[in-house]
Formats: C-alpha cells, sequence, structure tokens
C-alpha cells in the first residue's frame, strides 16, 4: 500500500494551470521531496494532498484510500515555512490542539502525549512559554511536534527550514530526517533547496512547471538527470548543447559559445559514451568534480582559468574553452592559473536528446 | 471530525445575516421608494413629479420639470438680467450648505493634517487618535453644545457680557450650520489627509532633493500627488455626509434654514409620507449617486502603499525661538482656532450642565436626570428611562451588529464575488440616512407587514434596535475585515490540518486573534447605537423607546423648563461621558476607520 498517491491531478487558478496532470507515488514510511524553483508547483501538489487545494481533475490518495474530503477529514499533518503556531496559545496548548479533534495513537491520553511529543522535539521544558518567546528553531521544533502528534498517516512539510540560518538549517533537517525514520512516517517534503532535498531524502521529485521532470533516489537524480532542466537544477553543472556528429565513436560537437552549436572543425568535438542517431540535436552535461586537472589518460580539453573561488576544501574554477565558460573542481594545494588542461572520462558526460 | 452542523454554520450564517439585512435595511429601504413610485399597485411617477416641479423643492430648477421647452430663454432672460440671485429650493439650499461646510471642513482640517504629519509635541498620538471621535460623538449632542456655546444664554454671551459686550446671535443661522459640520468633519479631512502624508516615502522626496528640486518643488511633485486622492476622497466624502445631515440642521437651522433630510422628518410628522417618500427617494438616489463616485474614486487609489520611512516631524516648540518662526506662530493660532471650535462647545456643555442661568454652581440639573418625576413635568421624555433604553439598545445592537459585522468581514475577506457584495453590502448604510431608514422600518417593521396572511409587526423598541443595527455593523466589519485579512491563513490551515472544522477554526483561532478588533467594532457600534437620533427620532413612540438623544431634542425644544440648558446639558455630558468611555474602548483596542 502507497502513503499517498497523486492520479493525474491538475490544478489551476483562474485559468493558470499551476499542476499539469500530475502522477506520484509515494511509498508507505519513504522520506519523499518534491525540489524545485519557486512557483514550480511543488507547494500546489503538497496542499492538494492536505486538502487546502481541490484538484479540477485527478484524485489524491492517502494509505489506498481517495481524500476528497475538506482537510480536517484527512488525517494530514502540515509544517508551514512560517510556523503558524497559534500566538495565543502556550508550546503545549498548540501542541496539544489537534487532540481535540483526533484521538491520541496508541493507548496514551492526550496529556500524555502531549508531553512525548514534546521530549521527542527536545522541548519539554518549554511547554508553557509563549510561541513569541521562542527562537526560529524552537519553533519549527514545536510545530513539528504539533503536526505529530495526532498520529497522522502522512506528515506533510512545506519548506520548514528556510525561515532559519543556514547552520541551523543543517542540524534541524538532520533532527527531521531522525524523527521521521524513527516514526516511519511516510512524509512529503517541500523545498526549494536542492542540497537540502538531496541530503535529506529517499526519494526526489524534481518539479518544474506544474510537471514532475524526474522521480528517483538522490544519487540517480544527480548523477544521471532524465531531462536538461534536472541537470541544471540539481548541482553545479555544465550544461552544452550540441549535436551528434558520430555514432561510432560516440560523439557530440558543442560547437563555439553557448547556443551555436554550429559542427566545427572539430575543436569542440567531446568523446562521449553513448549517443542517439547521428545529427540529432543534444545537450552535454558535465559535473565540475568530473574534471581532473592535468589528467591526460582519457579525454581532455584545453581551457583558461578566469575567476578563481577558493572553497576551502577545494577551489572553484570559472574556464574559458571555445567561447563557453566550464565550472571546475579542483582539489590543489594553490589556485590554479592560466592554461590547464582538464582531463574527463567519455563516461562522466550525460548526453540528452533535446526536447 | 467535522459534524454536519458544524460545517453548515457558516452558510447558515450568511444566510441569516442577509436576511436581518433584508429585514433591517432592504426591506424598509425599498418600501420607502416604492411608496414614491407606486399608487395602488402601479408605478406612477405622480409624487416624484411633484416634488420636482415645486418650486419650494427644486426651485428655479423646476422650470426643467415644468417646462423644459422655456429653460434656455429663461437662462438668456436671467443671464441678461445681469444675474439676479436666483431660488434654490429645498434640494439647492441642502447642496449649497454641503458644498460650504466641505469648504469649511477642509480649511479648518487641512491645516491639522500638516501639523500633525509634519510635527512632533507632545500630545501628538493623543490628537491624531481624537480625530476619530466625531464618528462616536452623537450629533445631536454636538448641537447642544453649540447651543451651550452660542446660544443667548451660552458660554460665549455668558463671557462677552463680563467685559460689557453682547449679547450677539450666532445660533439659528447658515453660519451655526456649517461651523457645527466642520467640528464634524474637518477632523475626517485631518485624519484621511494625515495618514497620506504620513505614507510619503522620504526616501522620494530626498530623491527628488537629489536630483535638483528645491523643498517646494519636491513638495508639488511628490507630497501632493499622494494627498490630492485622500483630501479628495474626505470632501466627497464630507459632501455626502453634509448633505444628509439631521439633527445639526433641526436643532441649529430649524425649519427656516430647513434641508431635505429634516423636511422629510417634517412630512413624516405631519403625516404627508408619500410627499415624505419622494423627497427621500431622489435624496437617496443623489447620495447613492455620490457615495458610487466615491467609491469608483477610492478603489482606483488602492495600492499606492505606504512602504518605506514617513518624512521625519520636525519639533513643534523650540523654547523662545518658537514665537520668531512665523510657521510656528501660524500653527499654535491655529491650535487656538481648534480649541476654541473643538473644545469649546463640549466645555460649553459642561459648564452649563452645572451652573444656573446667573452663574452659581448648582447639581439640580443631574438630581432632575435621577428624578422619577412625573411624565408632565418634561412632556413625554422622562429623562432616566431614556438613558436605560439607550443602554439596553445599546446592548441589543451588539448582539445583531456583531455576528453581522464578523460574518460580513468574513465574506469580505474571502475575495471574489463574496467580498464585492459585501463591498456594495456596507456602503449602502453610507448613503442612505437614518431618517430614510427609520420612515421604512415605520413602514415595515411598525405598521407590520403582511407575510403568507399574517401580519407581523415589531414593537418600537424592535425597531429602533433594528435601525441601530442597520447603522452600525459596517463599523464592526470595518474594523474586523482588516484584521482578519491580516491574519496568515496559515494559522487556519494549521488547525484544518489539525482536525478543525471551518467553523472551530475560526472559534478557536482566527477569532481570538481578532478580538481586539471585534471589541473595537463593538465599542464602535455601542456609540452609534447610543448616539443615533435620525432614525430613532421616527420611531420612538412613548416612554417605551426614547433613547437619550430624543430626550435631548425634547429638551432643548421644550420652552416650559424655562431660558436655562441645564437638563439638555445634563443629559449630554451623559452622552459625552458614554461616547467618551466608548472612544477609550476603541483607541486602546486599535479601532480603526476608514470608510
Amino acid at each position: 500500500m502507497s502513503g499517498v498517491r497523486l492520479r493525474d491531478v491538475t490544478v489551476s487558478f483562474d485559468g493558470v494551470t499551476a499542476l499539469d496532470d500530475v502522477s506520484l507515488t509515494v511509498e508507505e514510511g519513504e522520506f519523499f521531496t518534491l525540489v524545485g524553483p519557486s512557483g514550480c508547483g511543488k507547494t500546489t501538489t503538497l496542499r492538494a494532498i492536505a486538502g487546502f487545494e481541490q484538484p479540477d481533475a485527478g484524485t489524491v490518495e492517502i494509505r489506498g484510500e481517495v481524500a476528497d474530503g475538506p482537510p480536517e477529514e484527512r488525517n494530514v499533518g502540515v509544517v508551514f515555512q512560517d510556523y503558524a503556531l497559534f500566538p495565543h496559545m502556550s508550546v503545549r496548548e498548540n501542541v496539544a490542539y489537534g487532540l481535540r479533534y483526533r484521538d491520541p495513537p496508541g493507548d496514551a491520553s492526550p496529556a500524555a502525549r502531549v508531553e512525548d511529543l514534546l521530549d521527542l522535539v527536545d522541548m519539554a521544558e518549554m511547554g508553557d512559554r509563549e510561541p513569541a518567546a521562542l527562537s526560529g528553531g524552537q519553533r519549527q521544533r514545536v510545530a513539528l511536534a504539533r503536526a505529530l502528534a495526532p498520529g497522522p498517516d502522512v506528515l506533510l512539510l512545506d519548506e520548514p527550514l528556510s525561515a532559519l540560518d543556514a547552520q541551523l538549517r543543517e542540524r534541524l533537517r538532520v533532527v527531521i530526517r531522525e524523527i521521521q525514520r524513527d516514526l516511519g512516517i511516510t512524509t512529503v517534503y517541500v523545498t526549494h533547496d536542492q542540497t537540502e532535498a538531496l541530503a535529506i531524502s529517499d526519494r526526489v521529485a524534481v518539479v518544474n512547471g506544474g510537471r514532475v521532470e524526474q522521480v528517483a533516489t538522490p544519487e540517480t537524480v544527480y548523477r544521471e538527470p532524465a531531462t536538461r532542466f534536472v541537470a541544471e537544477f540539481v548541482g553545479d553543472n555544465n550544461v552544452l548543447d550540441g549535436t551528434v556528429v558520430s555514432t561510432d565513436p560516440p560523439r557530440v560537437d558543442v560547437g563555439d559559445g553557448p547556443g551555436t552549436a554550429t559542427a566545427g572543425n572539430g575543436e569542440t568535438v567531446l568523446p562521449v559514451a553513448a549517443v542517439p542517431a547521428e545529427g540529432r540535436a543534444v545537450t552535454a552535461s558535465i559535473r565540475p568534480e568530473a574534471f581532473r586537472l592535468g589528467d591526460e589518460s582519457a579525454a581532455t580539453l584545453s581551457a583558461t582559468v578566469s575567476t578563481t573561488e577558493f572553497m576551502g576544501d577545494s577551489y572553484r574554477l570559472h574556464c574559458d574553452w571555445r567561447g563557453h565558460t566550464l565550472l571546475v573542481t579542483a582539489a590543489a594545494a594553490r589556485a590554479p592559473t592560466g592554461e590547464v588542461t582538464l582531463g574527463f572520462d567519455p563516461a562522466a558526460v550525460t548526453v540528452l536528446e533535446a526536447q | 471530525m467535522a459534524t454536519r452542523a458544524e460545517r453548515l454554520a457558516l452558510p447558515a450564517g450568511v444566510a441569516a445575516t442577509l436576511g436581518v439585512l433584508l429585514v433591517v435595511f432592504y426591506v424598509p429601504v425599498g418600501s420607502v421608494f416604492a411608496q414614491a413610485v407606486l399608487a395602488a399597485g402601479r408605478p406612477t411617477l405622480g409624487p416624484l413629479l411633484a416634488v420636482l416641479s415645486d418650486p419650494f423643492y427644486t426651485g428655479v430648477a423646476h422650470h426643467l420639470v415644468v417646462d423644459p421647452l422655456g429653460v434656455p430663454a429663461g437662462v438668456v432672460d436671467w443671464i441678461t438680467a445681469g444675474f439676479p440671485s436666483i431660488r434654490l429650493g429645498l434640494f439647492g439650499f441642502t447642496a449649497y450648505q454641503a458644498a460650504l461646510s466641505t469648504v469649511a471642513s477642509v480649511l479648518l482640517g487641512l491645516p491639522g493634517a500638516y501639523v500633525l504629519a509634519r510635527y512632533e509635541f507632545r500630545g501628538r498620538r493623543l490628537l491624531r487618535s481624537l480625530t476619530i471621535v466625531p464618528f462616536v460623538l452623537p450629533a445631536i449632542m454636538v448641537a447642544v453644545g453649540f447651543v451651550a456655546m452660542f446660544g443667548r444664554t451660552g458660554l460665549l454671551n455668558d463671557l462677552l457680557a463680563l467685559v460689557g459686550l453682547g449679547p450677539v446671535s450666532v445660533l439659528y443661522s447658515l453660519e451655526a450650520i456649517v461651523l457645527a459640520h466642520a467640528f464634524y468633519n474637518a477632523p475626517l479631512v485631518t485624519r484621511l489627509v494625515t495618514t497620506a502624508w504620513e505614507s510619503v516615502d522620504r526616501r522620494q522626496v530626498e530623491s527628488a532633493r537629489a536630483m535638483g528640486a528645491s523643498p517646494l518643488q519636491a513638495f508639488r511633485d511628490v507630497v501632493v500627488p499622494t494627498l490630492r486622492p485622500a483630501l479628495l476622497t474626505a470632501a466627497l466624502l464630507t459632501f455626502v455626509f453634509t448633505f444628509l445631515s439631521f439633527p445639526i440642521v433641526l436643532k441649529l437651522g430649524g425649519l427656516e434654514l430647513a434641508t431635505v433630510e429634516v423636511w422629510v422628518y417634517d412630512r413624516v410628522q405631519a403625516l404627508d409620507l408619500t410627499t415624505a417618500a419622494a423627497l427621500a427617494t431622489l435624496e437617496t438616489g443623489l447620495s447613492l449617486g455620490l457615495t458610487y463616485l466615491y467609491l469608483r474614486y477610492e478603489a482606483r487609489q488602492r495600492g499606492a502603499s505606504g512602504a518605506g520611512q514617513s518624512l521625519a516631524r520636525k519639533p513643534l516648540t523650540v523654547g523662545w525661538r518658537t514665537l520668531t518662526s512665523p510657521t510656528r506662530v501660524t500653527v499654535l493660532a491655529y491650535g487656538l482656532v481648534v480649541t476654541v471650535v473643538f473644545v469649546g462647545p463640549l466645555a460649553s456643555l459642561l459648564i452649563e450642565s452645572v451652573t444656573t442661568p446667573d452663574g452659581t454652581l448648582t447639581t439640580a440639573y443631574y438630581e432632575f436626570l435621577l428624578a422619577q418625576q412625573a411624565s408632565e413635568a418634561v412632556g413625554t421624555a422622562r429623562p432616566l428611562p431614556a438613558i436605560v433604553n439607550s443602554l439596553v439598545f445599546g446592548a441589543g445592537t451588539l448582539v445583531l451588529a456583531v455576528p453581522m459585522g464578523v460574518v460580513v468581514a468574513l465574506v469580505a475577506t474571502r475575495g471574489g464575488r463574496g467580498s464585492r457584495l459585501a463591498e456594495a453590502l456596507l456602503s449602502a448604510p453610507l448613503a442612505v440616512s437614518g431618517i430614510v431608514v427609520g420612515l421604512g422600518l415605520l413602514q415595515t417593521a411598525v405598521f407590520g407587514t403582511v407575510v403568507f396572511g399574517y401580519r407581523l409587526t415589531a414593537a418600537g423598541p424592535v425597531a429602533v434596535v433594528f435601525a441601530h443595527a442597520a447603522a452600525a455593523y459596517p463599523f464592526v466589519t470595518r474594523n474586523v475585515a482588516p484584521a482578519l485579512g491580516g491574519l496568515d491563513p496559515r494559522f487556519r490551515e494549521a488547525a484544518r490540518a489539525l482536525g478543525a472544522s471551518r467553523l472551530r477554526a475560526l472559534l478557536d483561532v482566527e477569532l481570538p486573534l481578532v478580538a481586539a478588533a471585534v471589541l473595537a467594532g463593538a465599542a464602535f457600534a455601542f456609540a452609534i447605537s447610543v448616539g443615533e437620533f435620525d432614525s430613532t427620532v421616527l420611531l420612538a413612540e412613548g416612554v417605551d423607546s426614547y433613547t437619550m438623544p430624543v430626550a435631548l431634542d425634547r429638551y432643548v425644544g421644550n420652552r416650559s423648563l424655562g431660558p436655562s440648558l441645564g437638563p439638555a446639558t445634563a443629559m449630554g455630558t451623559v452622552l459625552l461621558a458614554i461616547t467618551g468611555l466608548s472612544f477609550v474602548a476603541i483607541d486602546r483596542l486599535g479601532g480603526r476607520w476608514a470608510p
């Protein structure tokens, strides 16, 4: 039985389509993340699951049952970006609120359930505080406890960390992940931050323009992007438009400069692992860390370093190569300058047919 | 899980509110219009034409109805005769006094906006809050205050007599009416323009200056375009309000200086209901048109947000050097005028209520209020029942108006078609005078309406509460809707996701969070009810339904009480105290009034 399933869901606002025929399956107990740029429809998807938006077409199922009622009739827990803690209630009253309308799971009394949840998020001492007296991180943990208290079938988190500073964000996402794994609760997480999505999820759905571009594990999404959008959106990448000039050996000509994609004199031809038919328009992408500085054992490019950024554990180089700017991660002791040789494995180049 | 009843509660609330509005406002007002255009169930233009063709009502314009073809020749004759003065008629005079009152209100109120927006001084915030007071001060009480100040035995003549001058007679003149209207509406001008002035982003002025504009040019190019819509809005509203003004004209003008509103009242008293209805219909048509213009204009102005930092305020007083600054001296002189116009009548009210005509202190007038004397002593208006009635009707108004106002606020903040409907519902009471509502309720509720063969009638007190609720509920909505609209919708959604129905989310989360606004709206509604005169004076019958303002009206006009204004000023002081308390409640709760 799946935790959540969307079948052909379409949602539009005033004639503008926010979700276009989306189908997704979230497994029971899975941590599933919707990631995409702002306005892509990821939050609308979450709101359709919660019952805040009614689909124009398609159905939402929670634990195998069609959910078409109002939010209070779906057993979901929701955590919002800005917490939405009730300011006129104490921390304890906030966490207890859902237990006015739903029985706590198991045999626990409502009062005991509240204390358990406060304990779970490490807020046991703060029960009598007002939300206004809490820090952002504390508020977020209370919001999590409040959503979990009635024992929801699904936990829905809408950008829960984006109002927090970077360090706290990284700490709290580990807390959320650990609690989720301990409870085994089906979780749908929405974020615009692809790093967060990769770090926290069992599976990721990359959403763009109201459509799902790819659903896969974080590793697959990163290493084998299904579309040009996924290749560009997830992680740093070098995405080049080109044309297949030969199938054996497989070769792609990416031309001089972005968008030109003209078959040149061979100077801009990249060796790759596999290609579709000759003459096809494709995009070739290669990760910055796939380049190896000075390694001539496989394919190579000759480029000129234009800007270097020191990243702590490595340098990030912006290299000029035939009108393209290539990003290169170099684990070197000193900042490379001038002419460099960029070695790469042709199998590391992802080739996608242009849509 | 939500029960079925809970899910139906909100639609039921909306339906109930619409039902109550029909009974207390739309059907009564509609019946007045019907009386003007129907005779024995058939449409007729008779009553309307009778009014339009009578020079008493329409003045020189009656030729347009009586002899339209002769109008061009008449205009030529008038021009060749050297523009002799023309007869305005009742409608013309009403518009004329409203225009004068509007000019006076702007002249008196605009400098106030300048002072409040540009100067810092002790008491500035309080003064700014006080500009809301006219909306809670009963007009009949203000009229009594003006009589207490400017009347033959009033404070002004008492003071003049001390220095061997006077007496002067200011009352029962157009000037008195215009001054009292300015008392009422100048604060509105001040309030709206101050808000606009404070919304001017100082960075815009600084940008203009940095690009070479002089202070005056920057004012003209940046500040004036922001102030102009607010000023026009305030002027248009002032015109509508003073066009419909009733107690002030009745008490300070009398029938010699009657406006349409006063004449409708007079016709009702004379039981000439058809003429009253025709007058009311024409008057309401005019004010509805103006209100529509106002709303259209206002809608275009919206969205001019006040983001950014306001202009810095200068200190008003700078020690002795204050007197060397011409602008500051002018501001102080303006302050003196404001003190005389605004504090004068209210202070006179207080002073006259504790002094006899020969100037000795007395508590006799307050004892009179508490004494349960025989009704013959002061006609039929006994004071104590009037006070009790006012408070009871105020409470009754709260029971009706607060839920109605909250429901309309909910509809208004939901957006879409519902919010446009709510806007229309809220604006209608603005354009329909209390006299028209009172007349309508008299015809429908008090005289009774036949529904399915049964004649339904409402007793006078019930009809009074109906009229008060119709007048008061928009104030509840105007306070609650912005608060509800400003609430993060996530609060509601969080509650729904935790299992609360729409109704429970409203009761558990949204209403507690806007409680202050609901209370401020309730304080407004209470003050409106306690001060309401226009419809109450038509609906009040006998001791059961007299209110303080109605009693006040009787006392001012009752010669048997002697030349003293004592009883009226004592009653007025009680009214002032109650409305003053309402103001404090509104101010503390952050109440607002944006029309």
